[in-house]
């Protein structure tokens, strides 16, 4: 796998989602209940970024109009989305956050 | 418990779709079928006066509201482009616009409305322009070129959406409304007032406090209406989009004797969105319902009602309990902005900002808080939609906020959402 160091662990706070770009893709990293999750930012169902949005249950909630996206899957939760996120590994050495593209 | 085998849905908007959905998530294996007027299977509307109608020289983007073979592989009976005449409630028949009759165990109704109509303004009209359907954002946005002039009469949400749309598409337009602001009905006078400083960046003509006092319409589409106003202004434009609300449609539910609110017009439906008749069911923009927080029953027209309900009455019809409604929520998307609203509009509030209420920044971001007695009941924001989710705890729990706390953009709004509850939590 293809490990990409993206941010540090002071970087992000609980319960928070940072936007970072990485070889021109748009991607948000999300710190929910204790653990990193890595998606695409831009959601599928008009241009919003989710690093905007809301972590709640495992899911982040888009700003523009609540489409839920599950973290670890990246599936549509709920309308209006239909298309799911696309989700990337992440792993923590340290104090660096690496993705997998 | 009863067992229900057939289920009718009347109508083929979102509520129903939604509600379909519901009964077979919950365990329904029985008969669905959904009666339909418009010939689309169920879509959604929001985008109708967004990116439906500026969808001009670009595909049309795609607004099911279910997959494709949803309805197929639910096996949830469509039937397309039929009208249900009547409701014979006591036979718990529906007599369909084919002849035919369908019984049901239990039917909803999901009727949703009709743009409201101006006796000035025909449909029929070359130059006139009402927007509800799918069909109808076609037709408008065959007559939207650039150049051209239109006039919108109504500065409600649709109606500036529609304009912010047209202006988009280098329409010109000029926004009639008779209200002496813009959303008079829906937010406080600071919010009109930015609003109408945004709309006058984006080039249109707003009139306020007018109404139409003589219409010229033309015989056909190429030559302009003529709008003359109260105070004798006139407009010359190649349409007219008249966007002043929404008529419930209940005349199946008038016929079939079930209680319809006198002044909002919806069917009367409880909690669980029972009818008078305990067989029928409603749900989305046809209903009037008495909500936890208010004291007089409301119809409520958002995308969000629709679904909630839907899901409440399918639960409710298969005797099962379902999730209360959530807290009211609402957003429009409009000249650049995402602006979304928490609660219900009402008269008592005093509105608290933070942020600036910039009108001209290319992204302007601020939220409203509006309270009562120091409790926020209503909120507003604008391209802050994630920190108002953040907030929303904070209205549904009626907790008190200290003004300059929230004002106070040293601590991110998230933060300081936490900060309040943890102090709720707290004893003494």
């Amino acid at each position: 796998m293809n490990w990409i160091k993206i941010a540090s662990v002071d970087q992000i706070a609980a319960d928070e989602s940072l936007a970072i770009e990485v070889q021109g893709k748009q991607l948000a990293l999300h710190q929910c209940d204790d653990e990193l999750f890595i998606t695409d930012n831009v959601c599928t169902h008009q241009y919003a970024l989710l690093s905007d949005g809301f972590l709640e249950d495992g899911c982040i909630e888009c700003p523009l109009h609540q489409a839920k996206f599950d973290l670890r899957t990246g599936q549509a939760m709920c309308a209006p989305a239909t298309v799911g996120v696309q989700t990337y590994p992440v792993k923590t050495e340290g104090q660096d956050i690496f993705v997998a593209l | 418990m009863t067992s229900i085998s057939s289920i009718l849905i009347v109508g083929a908007g979102q509520a129903a779709a939604v509600a379909a959905s519901a009964l077979r998530d919950h365990g329904y294996s029985g008969r669905i079928t959904v009666v339909g007027n418009e010939a689309h299977a169920p879509y959604e509307r929001p985008p109708l006066s967004k990116s439906v109608l500026a969808a001009v020289d670009i595909p049309e983007p795609a607004i099911a509201v279910k997959a494709p073979d949803f309805f197929h592989s639910q096996q949830v009976d469509l039937r397309l482009g039929v009208e249900v005449s009547a409701l014979d409630a006591s036979a718990r028949q529906a007599v369909l616009s084919d002849g035919t009759r369908l019984g049901y165990d239990r039917c909803l109704l999901a009727t949703g409305g009709t743009a409201r109509a101006l006796p000035a303004f025909p449909a029929s009209s070359p130059a006139v322009h009402y927007l509800r359907t799918l069909d109808d954002a076609r037709a408008l946005r065959a007559r939207l070129r650039p150049g051209q002039h239109i006039a919108v009469v109504g500065g409600g949400f649709l109606g500036l959406e529609i304009a912010s749309t047209a202006l988009g598409l280098g329409v010109d337009v000029s926004i009639v409304e008779t209200a002496p602001r813009v959303l008079a009905r829906v937010v406080p006078p600071i919010f009109s007032a930015w609003m109408q400083e945004r709309i006058a960046q984006y080039g249109a003509k707003l009139y306020t406090g007018q109404a139409i006092a003589d219409v010229q319409l033309p015989d056909d589409a190429g030559q302009p209406a003529i709008l003359g106003l109260t105070d004798g202004t006139r407009i010359q434009a190649a349409a007219v989009v008249v966007a002043i609300g929404l008529a419930p449609s209940t005349q199946l539910a008038g016929g079939a004797g079930l209680r319809v609110d006198v002044s909002n017009g919806g069917i009367t439906v409880d909690a669980h969105c029972r009818s008078s008749d305990p067989y029928i069911y409603a749900a989305g923009d046809c209903t009037s319902q008495t909500r936890a927080d208010t004291p007089l029953p409301l119809r409520l027209e958002s995308w969000q009602n629709a679904n909630e309900q839907a899901r409440i009455a399918a639960c409710a019809m298969l005797g099962q309990d379902a999730e209360p409604a959530a807290y009211p929520w609402f957003w429009t998307d409009q000249f650049d902005c995402n602006i979304q609203m928490l609660g219900l509009p009402r008269p008592d509030l005093d509105y608290i900002v933070r942020g600036s209420l910039d009108s001209s920044s290319d992204s302007p971001r601020f939220i409203m808080l509006g309270l009562h007695d120091g409790k926020p009941y209503q909120a507003l924001a604008v391209n802050a939609g994630g920190d108002l989710r953040a907030l929303r705890p904070l209205l549904e729990r009626a907790l008190p906020i200290e003004a300059a706390q929230f004002a106070d953009e040293s601590m991110t709004v998230r933060a300081y959402a936490k900060a309040v509850q943890a102090l709720a939590a707290t004893p003494g």
